[in-house]
């Protein structure tokens, strides 16, 4: 039965990964090469805050304006959270990111080598170019860092054995209501692509999806949910008491990562191609109307007449599309809910009024 | 009369049961402070309710803050819900609801079938609260309940400035160390307070008619300031600390 499947925690997947000989990279959101991490031997686990842990230390570094995301994880940093890692990457995703890299680079200096690594802001072949060369440069670091140089068959491999993984979340987020879980079970599943080794997630998703069909479950109502990370997980908890559903995913920790399978013999061109493939992301810069488009239509393949935004207080590059989103969805009938959330934080009881009213409107 | 279903509202406040006959009309309604032990005090009253005619059979739909305690309840319902149900049974017209409770403040879109379109929260501070009028009336020693008539009588106000109440409390405290007279001051706090409402009922874009509903909406100042503020008059449900348990009792009627 799916509800029987063994989901491993970041714990677990750290430990394992030490305990076969490889090394971490801590790697903070939102799109990390992770093929070229582990073509270096090393696991990626991505640090989502982590949620419910006083930020209290990295508040001292960083403006009052940075979102709690990047708070927490620094914090975490400087409480010695992350001195198990080998490197610390720090993809350019928003300016609070960015902010993060120089305030490790030039202040903070941990003992682990801390990388930085530009995503450009569109999907033009000079978009492209620029993301391979990037790659390459990260590549070159790593090497230097870790003296590791993995030759072009290992960094092909690494990338097949995640496109591997990144279509088996695809299956997963499409056959959501094959799999019997509930709705945190659900994405704790899907999340734990933050952090196992691509094989092992694409095998855990077939389980999943191969396991006997879940018995029926009563009509649900279905939603959307957008934004960067279902935190607290609780919240989903709170959806599944009040009746509904997510059948349609544009958060960026998991559905706008379903990027596309590529093809070639030049494994920067695919790494870089793959990462700039996924769905339109306001941390790529995609235009309002594309961002737009792609909710209309997330919510009509899920039958969706709701969309939850789970946002970030202080997240500009989701903030900023949220006005002509809801006025566009609105138009088409969908409904939308903004809840502001800090990762720090456990679940506000007004939240959940506040999910479970949305839910009652959409009956 | 026999009563068909019930309502119970567990607000920070004050704890509201209804009990409505098959017609959905109130035959019986019960108010009391909300104690710490809310499960015992919800079975208590319920318990009070079931001895009725009808009662002991009724299905029962809790709402407020404290639903998921009422364990005896059929079901549980936000208050958005509930609030937008009886109001809307008691006026029969769409419009803007301002539901103005003890620790929260809601507006609320209904639409021409009684359904809830939309809605927005006050539920980060409690500023724009019945807390607000609580915490600022214990400062100057009034109580609430007179409030409303007294700055209605003022014949001038000063403006409170801090949104927060902690701050404005303290703000009081420096007026009242310059001799402002007390009126002015409970004046100048009513509009600050519907100054905060007004913001929420704007953020929905203005669509009259307006109600208000919760506890707060036994202050006639409330009503009459937000009225000026929006331009348009606001009516006041009849027994507006209610409408939370009497949608919830409506919505207990309903298979």
């Amino acid at each position: 039965m799916p509800n029987e499947i063994h989901v491993p925690s970041r714990r677990e997947a750290i430990r394992a990964q030490v305990q076969s000989g490889g090394g971490l990279a801590a790697v903070f959101p939102y799109h990390p090469p992770r093929a070229l991490l582990r073509a270096h031997g090393l696991l990626p686990v991505e640090v989502w805050g982590p949620p419910g842990r006083s930020s209290s230390r990295g508040d001292a570094h960083l403006q009052p304006y940075t979102c709690s995301l990047v708070r927490a994880g620094l914090s975490f940093l400087l409480e010695g959270g992350l001195d198990q890692a080998r490197v610390v990457l720090v993809p350019h995703g928003c300016d609070s990111l960015q902010g993060l890299g120089s305030v490790l680079l030039d202040f903070v200096k941990p003992a682990p080598p801390v990388l930085t690594c530009y995503l450009p802001r569109g999907d033009r072949a000079l978009d492209r170019a620029f993301l391979a060369d990037e790659l390459r440069e990260l590549d070159a670091r790593l090497a230097a860092a870790l003296g590791t140089r993995p030759d072009e068959a290992a960094l092909l491999a690494a990338v097949e054995r995640e496109e591997r993984a990144d279509q088996a979340l695809g299956e997963l987020l499409e056959g959501r209501a094959r799999v019997g879980l509930g709705e945190e079970a659900f994405y704790r599943l899907v999340r734990s692509r933050e952090y196992l080794p691509a094989e092992d997630f694409a095998a855990l998703a077939g389980r999943a999806l191969a396991a006997p069909a879940a018995s029926a479950r009563p009509a649900r109502t279905p939603l959307v949910v957008s934004g960067l990370v279902p935190e607290p997980m609780a919240l989903l908890s709170v959806l599944e008491a009040a009746g509904a559903t997510v059948t349609g995913d544009d958060l960026a920790c998991s559905g706008r990562r379903r990027y596309r399978p590529t093809q070639g013999p030049e494994p920067f061109a695919r790494m870089s191609e793959g990462m700039l493939s996924g769905p339109p992301d306001s941390t790529r810069g995609a235009s309002v109307e594309a961002r737009l488009q792609h909710l209309r239509q997330l919510a009509r393949a899920a039958g969706a007449r709701g969309v939850v935004f789970l946002t970030l207080k202080f997240c500009e590059p989701e903030l900023y599309y949220l006005p002509q989103l809801r006025e566009g969805l609105a138009q088409d009938g969908v409904r939308a809910l903004s809840l502001e959330v800090d990762l720090a934080e456990a679940l506000p009881a007004p939240l959940v009024t506040r999910l479970e009213a949305f839910v009652e409107t959409l009956r | 009369m026999t009563l068909a279903a019930l309502g119970i509202d567990v607000g920070s406040t004050a704890t509201k049961l209804v009990g409505v006959t098959a017609a959905g009309d109130i035959a019986w309604r019960r108010l009391a402070p909300t104690a710490p032990r809310i499960e015992a005090q919800a079975e208590a009253l319920l318990a009070e309710a079931r001895a009725q005619p009808g009662g002991e059979r009724a299905p029962t739909v809790a709402t407020g803050y404290g639903r998921k305690l009422v364990a005896s309840a059929t079901r549980a319902l936000t208050e958005i819900t509930c609030h937008a149900r009886g109001v809307y049974r008691r006026t029969g017209r769409a419009g803007t609801l301002v539901d103005i409770g003890g620790q929260d403040s809601k507006v609320i879109l209904i639409g021409a079938q009684g359904q809830v379109l939309h809605f927005v929260m006050n539920d980060k501070c409690a500023a724009g609260t019945g807390r607000f009028l609580e915490v600022t009336a214990g400062r100057l020693q009034l109580p609430v309940a007179e409030m409303g008539d007294m700055a209605r009588a003022a014949t001038a106000e000063v403006p409170i400035s801090s949104t927060c109440t902690v701050f404005a409390e303290s703000e009081i405290v420096s007026l009242l160390a310059r001799g402002t007279p007390v009126e002015h001051v409970v004046r100048g706090l009513h509009r600050a307070l519907v100054h905060r409402v007004t913001s929420l009922v704007r953020s929905l874009g203005p669509r009259p008619p307006y109600f208000l509903s919760g506890g707060v909406a036994h202050n006639a100042a409330v009503a009459a300031f937000l009225g000026e503020a929006l331009g348009a008059p606001v009516e006041r449900a009849e027994e507006p600390q209610l409408m939370g348990a009497y949608g919830a009792a409506l919505s207990a009627l309903e298979p």
